[in-house]
């Protein structure tokens, strides 16, 4: 449980940068009307006559080489093949599992997908033991981390609760934030999420679609956690915000009189 | 036998020292502001004071389409529902949608559509609701100018703004921003929607009778009114943000300074 969030962070390391400008923009803002030097990237696009850059989103203004990014402020979760999400099972039968991922379309979770494969191989002569294949593993109301296996436009998203740091939550809290926002919890190199767990001894697992599992020792320090958490993704845009953070988890700290 | 009281207008509808009834210029508009993000649970909201008129949009979406038979398979769709409070009128607004409210969830979504990429979430639909709380004429470009508002502040990816803004003919004289009575009493009405991106019309309805050269005239004079509620958006869709970046990075700037005592 300890280093759950690692596998996480090494996936949004395109979302940090050392120059993202703190610039607003808002959609149809021209960014650049030096199409010569610049090429539109992320959340841009070029306008009728490829003249001008304008922005799609309301966000921060990056440019990346000779790409013009804008990093979203708001904006909802698509699922990708490979995503670790936390889901919440919301129906059964016993073909599937309907799972609510956050995202445009329920997630399916296939029985055959919630038990681990046996080995060919089993005792000499004996079948190898497998865990019965049914809809009776998990119950509606289950918190589950899941892995996306297969997500596109048109169907419906896979899901699979095989492997490492996957299956059933039990205990602990769920909180859920702006999934744009998400990067900016676990910090560069995962600093902020460190830092959050060092100071308040709560396990954290950060998922892409915005949804953040959370078990602490004390409810004292959980609720802390949550705060600290809900203030990062309000000041996501702002500069130094780990500096800030740790110096607001102190404070809060000593006026609480927790440890 | 049903009481039939017939709607009473004022004779002229500029006042004796030349300004309008409610003491405008010709060319002033009424007072504006917007908020964003006043709605907690929707994914993107806005509120829009124009003068009388007090209005919310709330964005939800992406999400599936109920009834499913309206899914298409090719491309998200955009629903508009615009509604009346039974309150925001003089008479009591009976609160069943009717035709007029039909035609104005139609045009708002004929209007936003070019901007959004629809083509990007099949089987999908958008949902904006818009709440007429106070009606004081132009409540439809005002309807665009906040749905627009609503659905940046969401999140959803934008090829740029929609504005709207009512010209008008009262009484021989062009005006802009035309008011509830204004609407009524006049001699025509033009509401016009501009998309940024590229500055397209996107919306043109006409009331009354005027003729070529005037509507030529009333388009210029419109485009440049509509350049103004666009700054207001922009502004009100970043000041959010840069309060906050401004609000830090002075904290910030008075720890160095003491730091440096």
């Amino acid at each position: 449980m300890e280093d759950d969030e690692e596998s996480v962070e090494d996936e949004f390391e395109d979302f940090e940068d050392e120059e993202v400008s703190r610039e607003v923009v808002v959609p149809g803002e021209i960014l650049t009307e030096d199409v010569k030097n610049f090429l539109p990237g992320r959340g841009t696009i070029l306008n009728k006559e490829k003249t001008k850059i304008i922005s799609l989103n309301i966000g921060l203004k990056q440019i990346k080489k000779n790409y013009i990014n804008v990093i979203p402020l708001r904006g909802f979760y698509t699922p990708h093949p490979g995503d670790k999400v936390i889901a919440l099972i919301v129906d059964k039968n016993p073909v599937k599992y309907k799972c609510d991922i956050n995202a445009k379309d329920f997630g399916q979770l296939k029985p055959k997908n919630t038990v681990k494969r046996g080995k060919t191989r089993g005792f000499r002569g004996g079948s190898a033991v497998q865990d019965e294949i049914s809809t009776e593993k998990f119950d509606i109301g289950d918190i589950l981390v899941v892995k996306v296996l297969s997500a596109d436009r048109l169907n419906k998203p896979e899901l699979t609760t095989v492997g490492k740091y996957l299956g059933k939550k039990t205990g602990g809290i769920v909180i859920s934030v702006d999934p744009p926002k998400i990067p900016r919890v676990i910090g560069r190199n995962g600093s902020m999420i460190k830092m959050l767990k060092n100071l308040t001894k709560c396990n954290i697992f950060v998922t892409q679609n915005g949804r953040i599992w959370l078990k602490g020792e004390d409810i004292a320090h959980e609720r802390l956690l949550i705060e600290s958490i809900y203030k990062i993704a309000s000041e996501a845009h702002t500069v130094g915000l780990t500096d800030r953070m740790q110096e607001f988890i102190i404070n809060e700290k000593k006026k609480r009189g927790i440890e | 036998m049903p009481l039939i009281i017939k709607d009473e207008y004022p004779e002229t509808l500029f006042r004796e020292d030349g300004k309008r009834l409610d003491g405008r210029d010709n060319n002033e508009l009424r007072p504006i502001k917007m908020e964003v993000g006043i709605i907690k649970n929707a994914d993107g909201s806005a509120y829009l004071e124009w003068g009388n008129n007090k209005i919310f949009a709330a964005v939800y979406g992406p999400r599936e389409v109920h009834p499913h038979h309206l899914a298409k398979p090719d491309k998200g769709i955009l629903r508009v529902f615009y509604r009346m409070a039974t309150f925001s009128v003089f008479d009591r607004k009976r609160p069943a949608p009717g035709r007029r409210e039909k035609e104005i969830s139609m045009i708002v979504a004929d209007c936003l559509e070019p901007v959004l990429f629809l083509e990007l979430y099949p089987g999908t639909s958008f949902e904006v609701f818009i709440e007429v709380m106070d009606a004081d004429g132009g409540t439809r470009c005002a309807s665009i100018t906040v749905a627009a508002l609503a659905l940046a502040d969401a999140g959803i990816p934008m090829k740029s703004l929609v504005s709207a803004i009512a010209v008008g003919k009262i009484d021989g004289k062009k005006v802009i921003d035309l008011s509830g009575i204004e609407d009524k009493a006049g001699e025509a009405d033009l509401p016009i929607a501009i998309t940024w991106y590229n500055e397209e019309i996107s919306l043109l309805q006409f009331d009354g009778d005027m003729d070529l050269n005037e509507m030529n005239e009333f388009l210029d004079l419109a485009k440049e009114f509509l350049k103004s509620i666009h700054n207001i958006q922009l502004d009100t869709l970043k000041s959010k943000y840069i309060k906050l970046q401004e609000k830090t990075s002075k904290n910030k700037k008075d720890e160095d300074k003491k730091g440096d005592k």
